[in-house]
């Protein structure tokens, strides 16, 4: 619908304002980071930088380092295990089923939406007793295990639409579950798959609690931690602490600029977040 | 019959059955078994003392300033994300040019960590350089500068605007979602109809954006009332902003008081079934007809 032209202008006045106000954090954080000790005192904080300097970004990155290294690791494979899994899942659900997979279906979802907080005292404990406290694979673990609902619910819509006569061909071909998966399914997956893999990398890439129950020393610290802490131990060098948030921020940031469409299908289909 | 095909079928399925048993139900029941403990200090004890957490902590006056906050919190972010995303989805819908562009804007906070955001917005709300305070100043509005964030009067608030901006993108792209899923014929005869504008909306298409608005709501109503990480890395453990997720947390990782933690985290647990459980009941009904 079209509105009269006076009309137009006070639409795109209200649009061009509120981009404005959803970017002036990230905006100040961008100039910031250039900034010496100086110009953060001296410029305000939309201003660019008077004097540029790396300075800020390479003290943060060499904090950030291992941290950021931590978080690639543990984010990648818990991103492959979870959507692998909830690929085969979605598949069952759906072209498989057996008596109960709706039930099953309804737990699974209820794993969505859970405060993580209900599970924390017995996650400590599990991973102290298998020895995985403060590891990388105790993270790998735990981010596999919550990420398995939210997969099984994005592959599970996208295979619903796979006609079911494409599936019943191949059985009567005599091909077997895995058969089927592998030659039909699986290939048909592409989407499904970066739509997972993108929504799975963001939110556990994000993710600050299971980090800060689980991986407090440094050997498996994710950069969210790290970047918490950073918060903390350069509470006057504004400059350091965006320098971090940008380092840290980056992966995210350029998924949602290459990919965000399909982050966008991930959002749609159930999304869920903290 | 267990043919080989259904073997094979049980042993793919095995693992997330096994990890989502363990870690969602088994968990979630180990924790209530906690809650009815004594267990205090960093060896487990699993001496059962019935609900003596629950009377403790019914009778702890911090447990309501969390729930009070929790609360205003819930109240003020939950309809405030709700209004400010649809806006957003009515400016986009009113055939924007470079709309692209905007809804990405828009959405951008949505996708960052808590712990970014909470970082940039203790920028934004610093008392003394920060980015809210020197525009103020710089435009002459400077009688308008607060404490913000380290203001007992105004922090919730400070805290509740920053998650709205966060969330609001989030909305705004399931309102339009919802926008764009009603038949243009409806629009054009309502138009022919003689309504126009903004009635346009009010009459014809705010009324079938129930489910959006129903799945959003859901899905708010769930963080706000396990917000952790924000608060936790913007404001620490100040009163103001101490909500029932951050308790949890306090009393049982700082004050090693696991069974009250875990009576805390079960609360949070119950009230969070009692928003999710009607939805999921109510989308599956929907899904078989």
């Amino acid at each position: 619908m079209r509105f009269p032209k006076p009309r137009r202008v006070t639409l795109y006045i209200l649009l061009v304002f509120f981009a404005f106000l959803f970017l002036l954090p990230l905006w100040t954080c961008i100039t910031t980071s250039f900034k010496p000790v100086h110009d953060v005192i001296y410029t305000t904080p939309v201003e660019l930088p008077l004097s540029p300097t790396a300075e800020p970004l390479i003290t943060a990155l060499n904090i950030m380092q291992r941290p950021l290294l931590n978080s690639f690791t543990f984010t990648i494979s818990a991103m492959i295990l979870s959507c692998l899994l909830g690929s085969i899942n979605g598949y069952i659900l759906t072209k498989i089923r057996f008596r109960g997979s709706d039930t099953v279906f309804l737990f699974f979802s209820i794993g969505i939406f859970i405060p993580y907080q209900a599970v924390l005292v017995p996650l400590v404990l599990t991973m102290s007793k298998l020895g995985l406290f403060n590891h990388i694979e105790g993270l790998i673990l735990t981010h596999t295990a919550y990420g398995i609902p939210i997969t099984t619910l994005l592959f599970r819509n996208f295979y619903g639409v796979i006609p079911n006569s494409l599936i019943m061909a191949a059985k009567t071909d005599g091909a077997g579950t895995w058969t089927i998966y592998r030659r039909i399914v699986l290939p048909l997956s592409l989407l499904p798959f970066v739509v997972a893999a993108v929504f799975q990398f963001t939110s556990i890439w994000n993710d600050f609690l299971f980090g800060v129950a689980l991986a407090r020393g440094s050997e498996a610290q994710p950069a969210s931690v790290a970047l918490a802490n950073l918060r903390g131990t350069t509470e006057f060098q504004w400059n350091v602490q965006m320098a971090g948030t940008l380092w840290y921020a980056l992966p995210v940031l350029v998924i949602f600029f290459v990919l965000g469409k399909y982050l966008m299908r991930g959002y749609m289909a159930g999304a869920v977040k903290g | 019959m267990l043919t080989k095909d259904r073997i094979v079928t049980l042993i793919l399925f095995l693992p997330s059955l096994v990890l989502v048993g363990y870690f969602v139900y088994v968990t979630i029941g180990w924790n209530v078994v906690v809650s009815l403990s004594d267990w205090k200090g960093l060896t487990p004890s699993y001496n059962i003392v019935g609900f003596d957490q629950y009377t403790r902590l019914f009778q702890d006056p911090t447990f309501f300033t969390a729930l009070k906050n929790n609360l205003v919190l819930i109240l003020l972010f939950v309809p405030g994300s709700l209004f400010l995303g649809l806006f957003l989805a009515i400016l986009l819908d009113l055939k924007v040019r470079g709309e692209g562009v905007f809804r990405g804007i828009y959405l951008l906070p949505f996708a960052l960590s808590f712990v970014v955001t909470a970082v940039l917005w203790a920028w934004m709300y610093n008392p003394s350089i920060g980015v809210i305070n020197t525009l103020l100043m710089k435009t002459g509005l400077g009688f308008l500068k607060s404490g913000w964030i380290t203001d007992p009067n105004v922090g919730l608030y400070c805290v509740v605007l920053a998650i709205i901006w966060q969330f609001s993108g989030y909305t705004m792209l399931i309102f339009l979602a919802g926008i764009r899923s009603i038949p243009e014929s409806q629009m054009m005869a309502a138009e022919v109809d003689g309504a126009s504008g903004f009635d346009l909306y009010r009459l014809v298409v705010i009324p079938q954006l129930k489910a959006p608005a129903l799945s959003a709501f859901v899905v708010l109503m769930v963080f706000a009332l396990k917000a952790f990480d924000f608060i936790f890395v913007l404001t620490d453990y100040s009163d103001y902003t101490y909500i029932l997720p951050l308790m949890m947390f306090r009393e049982t990782f700082s004050m090693n008081r696991f069974s009250y933690g875990a009576a805390i985290a079960t609360i949070l647990f119950l009230l969070a079934l009692v928003i999710v459980v009607p939805y999921l009941y109510l989308s599956f009904r929907r899904e078989k007809e």
